[in-house]
């Protein structure tokens, strides 16, 4: 029996709109002379990601959908197609995006694949289209199981995450300062997404959001963007080069390279493949919170703003540590 | 949305905006002074002190002697990328040199550099 549930492919529809939209940035840039900059092959090797992304999603999809419709079988719940049913799934399905994006920037299973979308030292409509090729890989399809086991259909849950998608497009852009501040409260936007692409130790793991900044706000990853903590875009040791083959899979070959050293533990090579990006057996790497703190020492008067809560202020009268 | 359409618009769109760029002078390669090239050393590695920076006669990279030993900066699009120099190899390149990092993420980058420069750089590449 065929499924009579169909929805379209939200992201192939909207590839003119991309088009257009980075024409206009690039545009905008040129005539008011700010608002962001551009480089030709930065660009470019963002644009070929973004269509090897594309091309992924048409080989590997299939690995996904199958998935999906397993769980659709065995599931006996069945909520329909209804508007509110749909609208109820694309918040539901931010919440999963919050959560796989999270964990794409603390695990680094997961980070291997989504590091790409990171590796461009700028910020305008092309980065939103440097996407990953190996989001198979990492089979955080799982995160979805949920809302198909819920009731809501495969295809549903497909097309309101390719909607999810769409809407993040739009707030890779510097041309956009900061909107109303009801949307900015209840919305990601660019001035909340900058920061999040930024590797400056403040912004280091914040704003996962997808659609809505209020997941950030509820699990307390949010961090403002500062006016006095210019966004330094990129990784926090960038790669050196355009090669979109590179680009995909460098990290793959670092895990590879990391977790197959002789003399290490078990526990050791796992964690080189699952523990957050920074981990090292011997200490020679830093991990965000050790950024963090480094950065710190140096700047002590940045204790306890945004970004940096979690390193407590001290007191003036608090007992000095023992040695 | 039908595949030939699909990628005509892909490929078209990725042509396109690729040569505007070109043309509009987007391709240019950022130029180092001893002063950049210090301060974005500092950008990519905030903990080391810069002790002096070598800039190549074309301000494409610029060598780099910090607290925490030698490094290469260079020119990477409008941006750059930095690299201690600790595991690498470097070949005669017609060019000048050539820096391999053993990094798939980073294998190797050309320096421009004359025949002065060459054996000048050399002496300083050598660990300490």
């Amino acid at each position: 029996m065929t499924d009579p549930v169909s929805f379209p492919d939200a992201v192939q529809w909207a590839v003119p709109f991309f088009i257009a939209a980075i024409l206009a940035e690039f545009l905008w840039i040129v005539i008011k002379g700010r608002g962001g900059r551009y480089e030709t092959r930065d660009a470019l090797t963002s644009l070929i990601m973004g269509a090897g992304n594309i091309a992924s999603g048409l080989l590997l999809g299939f690995i996904a959908y199958a998935f999906f419709m397993w769980l659709w079988q065995i599931t006996p719940l069945n909520l329909g197609t209804s508007i509110p049913v749909i609208l109820l799934c694309f918040v539901l399905d931010d919440l999963r995006y919050y959560w796989v994006h999270r964990f794409g920037h603390r695990i680094r299973w997961v980070w291997a694949s989504h590091v790409n979308h990171h590796s461009s030292q700028h910020y305008n409509l092309t980065t939103a289209l440097r996407q990953t090729w190996t989001y198979t890989f990492t089979f955080m399809m799982v995160v979805r199981a949920p809302l198909i086991l819920l009731g809501f259909h495969p295809a549903m849950v497909l097309f309101v995450g390719g909607l999810n998608l769409i809407y993040q497009f739009w707030i890779h852009t510097e041309a956009i300062g900061k909107m109303p501040r009801w949307f900015e409260a209840v919305m990601n936007t660019p001035s909340h997404h900058r920061a999040h692409h930024g590797r400056n130790a403040r912004y280091l793991d914040c704003n996962y959001a997808g659609v809505f900044i209020i997941w950030d706000k509820m699990f307390g990853t949010f961090v403002p963007e500062q006016e006095d903590d210019r966004v330094d875009y990129g990784l926090v040791h960038n790669i050196g080069t355009f090669n979109p083959l590179r680009v995909a899979f460098h990290e793959w070959v670092g895990i590879w390279r990391d977790a197959t050293q002789p003399g290490l533990s078990l526990r050791q090579r796992l964690a080189y493949c699952f523990a957050p990006p920074g981990y090292s057996h011997d200490g020679s790497r830093d991990n965000s919170e050790q950024i963090k703190a480094k950065h710190l020492d140096r700047h002590p008067e940045d204790r306890g703003t945004p970004g940096f809560e979690q390193f407590d202020v001290k007191s003036p009268d608090a007992p000095a540590e023992q040695a | 949305m039908p595949l030939e359409i699909l990628l005509v618009l892909v490929v078209g769109g990725i042509a396109g905006i690729a040569v505007l760029l070109h043309l509009t002078g987007k391709s240019r390669l950022q130029v180092l002074t001893p002063d950049t090239a210090s301060e974005q050393w500092l950008r990519h590695f905030p903990d080391d002190i810069v002790v002096d920076v070598t800039v190549a006669h074309d301000g494409h990279a610029a060598l780099v002697r910090t607290d925490t030993g030698a490094g290469l900066i260079w020119s990477f699009g409008a941006d750059t990328v930095a690299r201690h120099l600790r595991d690498f190899d470097w070949l005669h390149h017609p060019k000048g040199l050539e820096v391999q990092f053993h990094d798939f993420g980073t294998p190797h980058v050309i320096v421009n550099l004359d025949e002065t420069e060459r054996s000048h750089w050399q002496h300083l590449m050598e660990p300490a």
